[in-house]
Order: C-alpha cells, then sequence, then structure tokens
C-alpha cells in the first residue's frame, strides 16, 4: 500500500514541476493539497503497519470536518479543471486542424506556381519549335499547353483569395500570363509564321512576358515557402501542446480517481472498525444487562430469605416469650427487627429499579391524562390525608409505558406531598407546553430538532438547596435524616430512569423554603424501539 | 407442605401450634418427594390442601404443579403455592399452571401466624374441600 502511494506521489510531483513551467498556479496548489493528502493517508497506513490495532487506525491527523471540505474541495477543483483542461484541449484541437489545412493550402499554391512556370516554359518551348521549325504539329501542342495557363492561374487564384499581397501579385502575374498567351496564340497562327518581322517581334514580346511570369513566379514562391514555414512550425507547436494535454488530463484523471480511491477505501476500512467496535460494545451491554436481571434475581429470593428468617425467629422470640426476657434483650430484639426490616424495603427498592431498568412490554400509545388520573387515584389516602391541591393542564398522549409513566407522575406527586412545609397544604400544579430539543440542556447532538414535551410539577413544598439539584436522583441518595422525613430514596430515581427509558430528561429546581419545580422532557415523535 | 427450607417448615409448624390447629402435617423437603408420596401410595388419603414452594431442589414447584394437574386422580387438589418471590413472571406462570392461589411469604412471624389461620379458615375452615 505505502509502494502504491509513493508510485501515485511520482506523477505528483512531475505535474507540480511541470505545471510550474506552465504557469498554471491553480494546478500547482491543488497537486500540493492533494500530495499533503495522501501523505496524510500514508501517516495513518504507517501508523498501522507498525502496530496493528484499531486505535491507531481511529486516530486521524486530520478531523471529519476538515477531511469532508477538503474532499469536496479537491473533487470541485478536480472537476473544474478536467472540464477546463478538456476545453482547452478541444480549442487547441481545432487549432490544428486550421493550421493542418492552411499548411496543405500553401503547399497546393506552391505546386501550382511550379506547374505554372513549367506549363509556360512548354508553352514557350513549342511556340519556338514551331517557329524555327515550321512544324505545325507543335501548333497544337502550343495552344494545349497555352489553355492550362488560365486554368492554374484561376486554380491559384481560389487557393490565396485570403491573402492580400499574395493577391495583387497574382494579378500582375494573371495579366502578364494573358499577354504571353495572347503573343503565343498570335505565334502559332499560319499567317504569322511567313511573316519574319512579325515573328520577331512577338517573340522578344513573348520573352519579355515570360521573365516576368517567372520573375513573379519565383516572387510568389517565396513568399508562400515563407507562410509555409512558419504555418508548419505553428502546427507542430500545438501538434506538441496536443500531446501534453492529453498526457495532463489522463495524469490528473488519473491523481483525482487514485486519490478517491484511497480515500474510499481508508473510510470503508473505518467504518468496518466503527462496527466491528459497536458490536463488541453492544454484546457488552447485553451481558451485562443479562447480570442485572440475576442481579436482580438473587436480589430478589436469596438475599430476601435470610432476612425473612432473622425477622421472623426474632419476631417469635418476641411475642412467645415477651414476659420471659429482661427489657434489654427485647429493645435489642426490636432493633435487629427494625434493621432487617429497614433492609428488606432497600433490597425491595433496588428490586423494583432494576425491574424498570429492564423494559420487557412494547411501547403503546400511552394518554398522560390517563397516567395522571391513574397516579392521583393511587395516592388518594395520602391526598385526602394531607389535603394536597393538584391541579393539571391538558395533558397530550405520547408513545411509551403505561405501568412505568405512571410510576414517573407518582413518584413525582407523592414526593411532592411527603415534602410539604409543615402547616401549609401542599398545592402541585402540572403544565405542559412544548419545547424545541435544542433548548434543553444536555440534548444528544440527535435529538436537537425534535420537539419534546415541557411537562412541569411546581409544588408549595420546602424545596432544596441549588447544589442538590443532581444528587436527588441519584440511587439511595437522600437530604434528609430518616427520622424527619421515611424512605429510602429510591424515588426520584426511578423517576429518572423512566424517563430515560423513554429517551426523555427530567431536572429540578428549587428555592430552599418556597418550593421546588420538576421538568419532564419526553420527545413527542417516538425514538422507541 | 413442600419447602426445601427446615426454618420455614419450623415456622409453618410452629404457625399451626401457635393457632391450636390441629390439622395433620405432612412436609416434604422438595418437590420430587411430594410426587412420589402422590405417585408410589396405592390408596392414599388425598391431602385437603398443598402448600408449594416455587424454588426447590429436584423439581421445582412448578413442575409439582404440572405433575399433580396433569393427572386426573389428584388434579382438583387445591394448590397454594408459597413462595418468596413477588416476581410479576412467577406469579403470572403459577395461576397459568393451575394454582389456586399464590401468597408471598410473610417477612415476620406475627404476619405468618395470622396468614396460617387465615388460610386455614378459607380452605380447610367450612371443610369444603374435595377430599
Amino acid at each position: 500500500m505505502t509502494y502504491c502511494i509513493h508510485l501515485l506521489n511520482l506523477p505528483l510531483f512531475i505535474l507540480i514541476y511541470l505545471s510550474g513551467n506552465n504557469k498554471l498556479k491553480i494546478l500547482r496548489t491543488y497537486f500540493h493539497i492533494l500530495s499533503i493528502l495522501i501523505q496524510d493517508v500514508d501517516f495513518s497506513l504507517k501508523a498501522r503497519s507498525m502496530k496493528l490495532s484499531t486505535a491507531s487506525l481511529l486516530n486521524r491527523s486530520l478531523s471529519e470536518q476538515q477531511l469532508s471540505i477538503i474532499t469536496r474541495f479537491l473533487f470541485g477543483i478536480s472537476l473544474i479543471l478536467i472540464i477546463a483542461l478538456s476545453y482547452s484541449y478541444n480549442e487547441i484541437n481545432e487549432e490544428l486542424v486550421n493550421y493542418s489545412k492552411k499548411v496543405s493550402q500553401t503547399q497546393q499554391v506552391i505546386g501550382n506556381l511550379n506547374r505554372l512556370s513549367s506549363v509556360v516554359y512548354e508553352t514557350s518551348y513549342s511556340a519556338n519549335s514551331y517557329i524555327f521549325l515550321k512544324d505545325t504539329v507543335y501548333v497544337n501542342k502550343t495552344l494545349a499547353a497555352n489553355k492550362k495557363i488560365s486554368k492554374i492561374t484561376r486554380s491559384i487564384d481560389s487557393l490565396i483569395s485570403d491573402n492580400g499581397p499574395q493577391n495583387k501579385r497574382l494579378i500582375f502575374l494573371k495579366a502578364h500570363a494573358d499577354k504571353f498567351s495572347d503573343h503565343i496564340r498570335r505565334l502559332a497562327r499560319p499567317a504569322t509564321v511567313v511573316n519574319p518581322g512579325a515573328v520577331t517581334a512577338l517573340y522578344r514580346k513573348k520573352n519579355l512576358e515570360t521573365d516576368s511570369i517567372v520573375k513573379l513566379i519565383g516572387e510568389m514562391n517565396n513568399v508562400e515557402d515563407q507562410l509555409l514555414y512558419t504555418r508548419v512550425q505553428s502546427r507542430d507547436n500545438y501538434m506538441k501542446q496536443v500531446y501534453q494535454y492529453n498526457w495532463i488530463i489522463m495524469l490528473v484523471a488519473i491523481v483525482f480517481l487514485s486519490s478517491a480511491f484511497v480515500l474510499l477505501d481508508r473510510e470503508l476500512r473505518r467504518n468496518k472498525f466503527y462496527r466491528i467496535d459497536l458490536e463488541n460494545k453492544i454484546e457488552n451491554l447485553n451481558r451485562s444487562n443479562s447480570e442485572l436481571e440475576q442481579f436482580a434475581y438473587v436480589a430478589s429470593h436469596d438475599l430476601q430469605e435470610p432476612l425473612r428468617k432473622i425477622r421472623s425467629f426474632s419476631d417469635r422470640l418476641v411475642s412467645r416469650h415477651r414476659t420471659e426476657v429482661p427489657e434489654e434483650v427485647f429493645q435489642a430484639l426490636v432493633k435487629i427487627d427494625n434493621s432487617a426490616q429497614r433492609m428488606q424495603h432497600l433490597i425491595n427498592d433496588l428490586l423494583s429499579f432494576s425491574r424498570i431498568v429492564r423494559i420487557g412490554t412494547n411501547p403503546k400509545l400511552v394518554s398522560l391524562g390517563t397516567v395522571m388520573n391513574d397516579a392521583k387515584s393511587n395516592l388518594s389516602e395520602m391526598i385526602t390525608e394531607n389535603k394536597a391541591s393538584i391541579s393539571s393542564e391538558t395533558l397530550p398522549s405520547i408513545e411509551g409505558y403505561n405501568s412505568q409513566l405512571v410510576q414517573l407522575f407518582q413518584n413525582l406527586l407523592s414526593n411532592s406531598i411527603k415534602y410539604h412545609r409543615e402547616n401549609v397544604r401542599p398545592v402541585i400544579r402540572i403544565t405542559h407546553r412544548l419545547v424545541e430539543g435544542r433548548l434543553i440542556p444536555g440534548t444528544k447532538p440527535s435529538q436537537q430538532d425534535i420537539v419534546f414535551h415541557q411537562i412541569k410539577f411546581a409544588d408549595n413544598g420546602i424545596g432544596f438547596k441549588k447544589e442538590f439539584a443532581d444528587k436527588i436522583f441519584i440511587i439511595f441518595k437522600r437530604l434528609h435524616a430518616r427520622t424527619e422525613f421515611s424512605g429510602t430514596g429510591i424515588g426520584l430515581a426511578i423517576c429518572k430512569r423512566v424517563v430515560s427509558n423513554h429517551n426523555g430528561y427530567i431536572f429540578a429546581e428549587s428555592t430552599e423554603g418556597e418550593g421546588s419545580n420538576f421538568y419532564i422532557y419526553l420527545p413527542s415523535e417516538s425514538l422507541l424501539t | 407442605m413442600a419447602d426445601d427450607d427446615a426454618d420455614d417448615r419450623f415456622l409453618v409448624k410452629a404457625a399451626f401450634e401457635d393457632n391450636n390447629l390441629t390439622n395433620t402435617l405432612l412436609f416434604f423437603e422438595d418437590g420430587e418427594q411430594l410426587v412420589q408420596y402422590f405417585t408410589s401410595n396405592e390408596n392414599l388419603n388425598l391431602p385437603h390442601m398443598v402448600l408449594l414452594d416455587l424454588n426447590m431442589p429436584k423439581r421445582d414447584g412448578k413442575e409439582v404443579l404440572k405433575v399433580i394437574r396433569k393427572d386426573n386422580r389428584w388434579d382438583n387438589v387445591p394448590v397454594i403455592i408459597f413462595s418468596t418471590s413477588n416476581a410479576p413472571d412467577d406469579i403470572f406462570v403459577s395461576y397459568q399452571l393451575g394454582a389456586n392461589c399464590y401468597i408471598v411469604k410473610p417477612s415476620n412471624y406475627e404476619d405468618l401466624k395470622e396468614l396460617i389461620f387465615n388460610v386455614h379458615n378459607f380452605w380447610l375452615g367450612n371443610k369444603a374441600t374435595p377430599y
């Protein structure tokens, strides 16, 4: 793998060098970033090969967010680069085709000019032969060659119509060629041959025209040669560029694809490790859950058994031998019974708490109004005894576990009634409103956008100091001596458990001596599975 | 009564005595012994009532209950489950298997005495049992 990365790096450095020459700065930065990224991958791979552990792979020198930004940036740049390169490649290709055409055009012009000069010589030669040998065979030859002249000049005309100076020369050339043809035609007449004076005059004129034509052709040839030279040079230049662009595009594509492959491969590998990690954690969780269940059973049965015996026998001693035992022994027996009883309560509470941890049933749509009524009727004795007043707004329905929610409301209500101020009638007000997840302190990131039901229990009880707001939810945590208020301190721990079973939150705030508020947040859309 | 715990057997016996109840009491140390008692005797006197603990070695209370309810020679004997457990599962299964009553063992002697008195009154007092 490392070897592959070095192989990948090599064309990168070549490209950085090449792009430096071409002054393509974007290209250069792009390749720099790419090589940094690849070194990052390289580094993590090296770290892995040194020590094959999950931790080192999960450790990255770039954060998730940085990586995502860089990946997007690279992808965008690569795309733009490939499009831009393809576009300019196309442009260059067009130029190349254009210049190739021009080169062949120039070559045609040169060819035609050469043909013209040879035709002129041929005509001239045939005419001369006729004049000196008086053989009429040469008349036809002369006229046939003469006809070709105008044809060639016309084709040259169509080839160099885009070139001004050459056009001008061609006009001269045409004029001379016309005169030349005219002289030839007149020379080739049988009537002229018999008149030596006319022949001599025409012969001289024809030779003059020939000279001018040859001179013009030479000039034009020179110009066309020059043109050919520059055009061939441009064409070769473009050809070279096309060749370069081909390579650059290919390399960019290769670099882009292979870096995408490396990143993807790395993410997939990391993903696999995360999955294994998660599976391990789930397995541990299941194990600890089943251990907890076993513990609950042990607590319910085996731990209670000896306690029951202690109580039963000490009780029996008291009831049967009350009159015989001394007072001191009797008091000791009562204390034994009290302690055993207290331990029994603790075990029972622990058991009910662990039963709540284990959910078991399926969630159903539960009306919190009905839950509130159930809780109130369960507490009816306590409510009438303390003359408590409970007023509640209309409460919503949520997906949840009915018996747990009854327990939650019941615990909160009984708590408020239990901790009332002396000689003050307990008043509990329950209100409901909707709150967005991000406004609740300590929500998980995935719950930020969920709407929660806030149910507030406000009482006028004794309250507690601010610093205990979190502690009161801890199992067996109490703020008062047992002689002041009875109980083991399980009530609010169960409340917290019920609320977290429903993926919700519970908070308390209070002013000592004035009352406390308990806030329950339950998600409005079910998150239970 | 079938219970593996000698103390519990003693306490139940004491509760009967302290209530001045003179019924014949038979004790078994595990479920297997109770089942043997039922199956080995050809012309046995079927009990008026069985007090059955759930958590016992060899055969636990639920298995014994199944055996008792399967055989039509004694499937109508009243069976009272008498267990320490107050787990909803245990209670539910016991009734499903055909227990007549489920009583959680009380945690002090006074309560036990009262309970035995009440059970006696309810199940044995009016002699309206099948045997």
